[in-house]
């Protein structure tokens, strides 16, 4: 075009150059109100997946590491943060209160591996004082309807101790002897979460030990 | 051009913040699936809308709650103090029962059936008006051995658990928080409300 307004000089060359400048213009704008959609829908698209993503399945931060546990003191007082108020409603959760329970979950074992379905695994030690607790282990997704269901965890009245008090959970896909729980599934990742149930740890979680929460420790893989 | 497309990324990743935010905190608000919209329902019952039923030979279990404790018997009673304080009353029995009151925010109050006075445990759940007007009305020699617990917020729930420690206690414990009465306090108290 350039080279066509050049090959005709006078009149027509200064209606091209004319037909050029509003052109450029009208891209100029167009390329404002672009620029303006495109910030926009940056900052829509951006900032709903980012909200969406951070409070879709666990709570994001607040809980207190001791071991593979983390424990959640403060999810279900008031001064839960947004995120957890936000996870809580978007699941449907009743979180226990702090004068209630507290809830401990773990998702890797001691080495920092993720807990696997497949392996077994030995839970040993015992739990921070309170007046009752309760182990579940749940698997991820819908349960198999063709497994006969079994046992999803142990409360503190009926599990089998040792002398002194301590006790040992094996977890995994095979009948064992003593404190068994089964796999919830046959494969995939698992979670375990502790309630503790009238317990005075919700206001002192930072200084558990390590010792006071059980190990989690992988025995062997069925590969 | 390249400049004004940096910018432009600029202006669209602070707006992400902003929408960030905005949605985290509305979340809460406008969720319809969250406890406090699902046991609105129970607003009208005189016992607790059953949550987590614990499976017994008789029934397999039943809850929506996302990841409930099979040996935790959990029942809602919702309240709305324009009606009325909220008044739940609890008898203790061989297992072990607790309480949390929660508003909007979260949980502001929890008690177990330890603190309960000759097996009985009364909490009244109300208003700062209802509390000074309940305060005011008091007999001096005869006073109230009900526990008052002052709301931040008009809407709210209370949560009644109680733990099955063995699966033979599970229908008990599905009994025990059926047993828990919450029902409005005050003289205009109309049957069925």
């Amino acid at each position: 075009m350039i080279a066509g307004s050049q090959a005709h000089p006078g009149k027509p060359r200064a209606v091209a150059a004319g037909a050029l400048r509003t052109l450029r213009g009208a891209w100029r704008r167009s390329a404002g109100i672009g620029l303006a959609l495109y910030a926009l829908a940056l900052g829509a698209v951006l900032g709903l997946a980012s909200a969406d993503w951070a409070t879709r399945g666990g709570y994001p931060f607040g809980g207190v590491t001791v071991g593979a546990w983390t424990l959640w003191p403060r999810v279900g007082s008031t001064g839960a943060d947004p995120y957890a108020r936000a996870v809580n409603a978007r699941r449907g959760e009743i979180p226990l209160a702090v004068g209630e329970g507290l809830l401990m979950t773990a998702a890797d074992d001691d080495g920092g591996r993720p807990l696997d379905a497949a392996c077994t695994y030995s839970l040993t030690g015992a739990t921070p004082p309170a007046r009752a607790w309760t182990l579940t282990v749940t698997g991820r997704g819908e349960a198999d309807p063709a497994r006969p269901p079994m046992r999803e965890g142990f409360t503190s009245t009926e599990i089998l101790r040792e002398r002194d008090g301590r006790f040992a959970i094996t977890l995994g896909p095979e009948a064992e002897p003593g404190n068994w729980l089964p796999s919830p599934r046959a494969e995939g990742p698992m979670r375990l979460a502790i309630r503790l149930y009238d317990t005075p740890v919700a206001a002192s979680a930072g200084s558990l030990d390590r010792d006071a929460v059980p190990a989690i420790t992988r025995v062997a893989c069925r590969s | 051009m390249s400049l004004r497309f940096a910018y432009a990324t600029l202006c669209g990743l602070v707006l992400a913040g902003i929408v960030h935010i905005v949605t985290v905190l509305a979340i809460p608000r406008l969720s319809e699936t969250d406890a406090l919209s699902r046991t609105r329902s129970s607003e009208s019952l005189e016992h607790p809308q059953p949550v987590n039923t614990l499976a017994t030979p008789a029934s397999p279990a039943a809850t929506w709650l996302p990841a409930p404790d099979p040996a935790v018997a959990v029942g809602v009673c919702a309240y709305d103090l324009e009606d009325g304080p909220m008044r739940i009353a609890a008898r203790t029995g061989p297992l072990a029962l607790s309480l949390a009151v929660h508003g909007r925010r979260g949980a502001f109050y929890a008690v177990t059936d330890q603190a309960a006075v000759r097996g009985a445990l009364d909490l009244v759940v109300l208003t700062r008006a209802q509390y000074d007007e309940a305060l005011a009305n008091d007999d001096e020699n005869e006073p109230s051995r009900d526990v008052r617990i002052v709301a931040p917020d008009r809407q709210g729930f209370v949560v009644v658990r109680v733990i099955a420690g063995l699966p033979s206690q599970r229908p008990a414990a599905n009994e025990a928080v059926q047993a828990v009465s919450c029902t409005i306090d005050g003289e205009d108290e109309t049957p069925g409300k």
